[in-house]
């Protein structure tokens, strides 16, 4: 397997060529960057692959942001399902 | 299926004696110890494998084991997306692996129109 | 309405628990796992006075005391939420929704991923994982492994997997990428072993640690470093060697390994492959601080600290009322240093709940983190100390600042 083949986004497949590609085409921000890659918005929030991402995206970055976290948490921070968001009696 | 247990560590001693109950993963009857995660009985029986990637279908097993990055996702007594790593095994179980699904999302993006 | 929430059972979740309950508040502690002690449960190691650390007794020993205490838990409950709505906190769990005007995030510590092909197969799992199946819930990760990644923790739970009677084929590194960072460098990654060496009872670490000391002669070290690696509680470890691929058809069947020069870049043609039926990513520790960034907190990046970490002071107040944050999530450390900041934690909330005269107890536990983050057996980051000081420096800004406003 190719290290461009690689997956880095476990949840949504994203490869390490999709990033990477994506990131010279745009010259995005960490957050554009798992927008239009969709890298950290699958099932697990981005809990595992956070910080990859935000490595790739860094690497353009002039220079890190000390106090601004690259790619922003928003709720819920765990799947919700739609049964417990209807409030379905069991 | 006690190979792959520990049954007696070198500091940690023997392990504390669980109840033997039966469940079903993909149709199939296992033995696991009630109260253990789903994840660590079907080990015990070597499955790895827990679910298929929803677009390519890949297969996929335990990851982190404590609940953080959903790989272990299935489904029980037909409730999706439980996690394996953390949910207690309990008598008569059924647990499936979810399976690709028919249409991914990804397929309506234009690139693939 | 309890007096107090605790998000998080592992020992500063717990600790504080005990804490709060001692001062006579009614407290929750909520876990998404199915038993206490967090991370802690799956510690296993030999201290200096020949006593093993048991994490699964010292979880026990702290959860019985709690219950003991009267404190309530439910396990098996995420929150998948958090607010501040009229002077209170509001929690949202899948089952119901909590309120309190004292919440206490514990939450502990996330593994970083070291993407590595291959690393979606069955059997390939974080380090953490390994240690959790084996002492935990007793049953082998596999027969033979490999961990990718070489440090503070990789090393520790290498000893404890074959303590358990699993074999460890290899410790070594990840290839050098845009996505690795320090962890694929051999002559970093031997900088940050040296300061496992009392932990080595082979010549290997010791040696390393004498002739080791500059910085020049650790480039050395690198460069002639035995391209077979050398064996440390007789696990092969290999810095001059990395995982290019993780192969097989339907899970892990091995891992394809190629010898790296002292920068890190791999040497052509020298990729050979070991059997292996599981592998252990190895990418290290961040504070796992989702609640607190939904929340609102202030943060700022310590590396010493392990990644992003809410501001906190030293008394473990955020800058919003009424939420605090202890363990891991303020950096990563030991779990006795958790556990200590776990107390001044629970000193902190009993004193905003009205509980008189805590000042100079709380003032005692501060001092108390510091004894023991002095003397800790296992340090994460040797530069622990400065990360520590980072933060209460931008505290003490933070703080500035406000008053100005």
């Amino acid at each position: 397997m190719q290290k461009n083949n690689m997956i880095i986004c476990r949840c949504e497949e994203v490869t390490y060529a999709d990033l990477k590609k994506t990131k010279e085409k745009y010259n995005c921000t960490a957050r554009e960057l798992k927008l239009r890659t969709r890298a950290g918005m699958g099932y697990c929030g981005g809990r595992t692959c956070r910080s990859a991402v935000d490595k790739i995206a860094s690497s353009l970055e002039k220079q890190k942001e000390k106090d601004i976290i690259p790619l922003k948490y928003q709720p819920p921070v765990r799947p919700v399902s739609f049964a417990d968001l209807g409030g379905e009696h069991k | 299926m006690t190979d792959r247990r520990i049954l007696d560590h070198p500091i940690l001693g023997e392990q504390k004696s669980q109840k033997e109950i039966s469940f079903t993963f993909n149709q199939k009857e296992y033995k696991g110890l009630q109260g253990e995660p789903i994840a660590a009985a079907l080990l015990a029986n070597g499955v790895r494998t827990l679910r298929y990637h929803e677009e390519s279908g890949t297969p996929r097993g335990i990851y982190c084991n404590i609940g953080h990055c959903f790989e272990c996702r299935v489904i029980i007594n037909g409730k999706q997306g439980q996690r394996a790593c953390l949910t207690p095994l309990e008598e008569g179980m059924v647990i499936e692996s979810p399976a690709p699904l028919p249409t991914p999302v990804r397929d309506w993006r234009y690139e693939n129109a | 309405m309890h007096n107090g929430i605790i998000i998080g059972a592992g020992p500063a979740g717990l600790t504080a628990a005990v804490t709060c309950a001692e001062n006579g508040l009614d407290v929750i502690v909520l876990d998404e796992y199915m038993r206490a002690g967090g991370r802690l449960l799956g510690q296993l190691y030999e201290q200096p006075d020949g006593k093993w650390w048991n994490g699964i007794k010292e979880s026990e020993r702290l959860f019985q005391q709690a219950v003991d205490l009267g404190v309530q838990f439910r396990f098996g409950t995420a929150v998948s939420n958090i607010e501040y709505l009229d002077d209170m906190w509001v929690i949202y769990t899948e089952k119901e929704v909590l309120q309190t005007s004292n919440l206490l995030l514990a939450t502990g510590a996330a593994e970083s991923p070291v993407p590595v092909p291959g690393w979606t197969l069955p059997g390939v799992m974080s380090v953490g994982a390994a240690q959790v199946m084996t002492n935990v819930h007793r049953v082998k990760p596999g027969e033979r492994g490999v961990i990718i990644g070489i440090n503070v923790l990789s090393a520790a739970i290498a000893m404890e997997l074959q303590l358990a009677g699993v074999e460890v084929a290899s410790l070594t590194l990840p290839r050098m990428s845009e996505v690795t960072d320090v962890e694929a460098h051999p002559k970093e990654v031997m900088d940050s072993l040296l300061h496992v060496s009392h932990m080595a009872p082979s010549p290997f670490v010791k040696l390393g640690s004498k002739f080791m000391k500059g910085d020049f002669m650790k480039k050395m070290g690198a460069a002639f470093y035995p391209k077979n690696g050398v064996k440390m509680w007789d696990i092969p470890i290999q810095l001059r060697k990395a995982v290019i691929e993780i192969y097989g058809e339907n899970q892990v069947e091995g891992v394809t390994l190629a010898t790296i020069n002292s920068k890190g870049d791999v040497v052509p043609g020298t990729e050979e492959n070991i059997a292996a039926d599981f592998v252990c990513i190895a990418g290290g520790l961040y504070p796992l601080a989702e609640l607190a960034a939904i929340a609102g907190c202030p943060f700022y990046l310590v590396e010493e600290l392990g990644g992003y970490v809410p501001l906190h002071s030293e008394e473990m107040e955020t800058t919003l009322d009424g939420l605090y944050v202890a363990g891991n999530i303020t950096g990563i450390e030991g779990a006795k240093v958790a556990a200590a900041q776990g107390h001044v934690a629970g000193l902190s909330i009993a004193r905003n709940n009205g509980i008189r005269s805590l000042d100079y107890k709380i003032m005692d536990a501060i001092q108390h983190v510091k004894t023991t983050r002095d003397h800790a057996y296992i340090q994460f980051h040797p530069q622990i100390q400065k990360g520590r000081s980072k933060i209460q420096d931008q505290w003490n800004t933070y703080q500035r600042n406000v008053q100005e406003v």
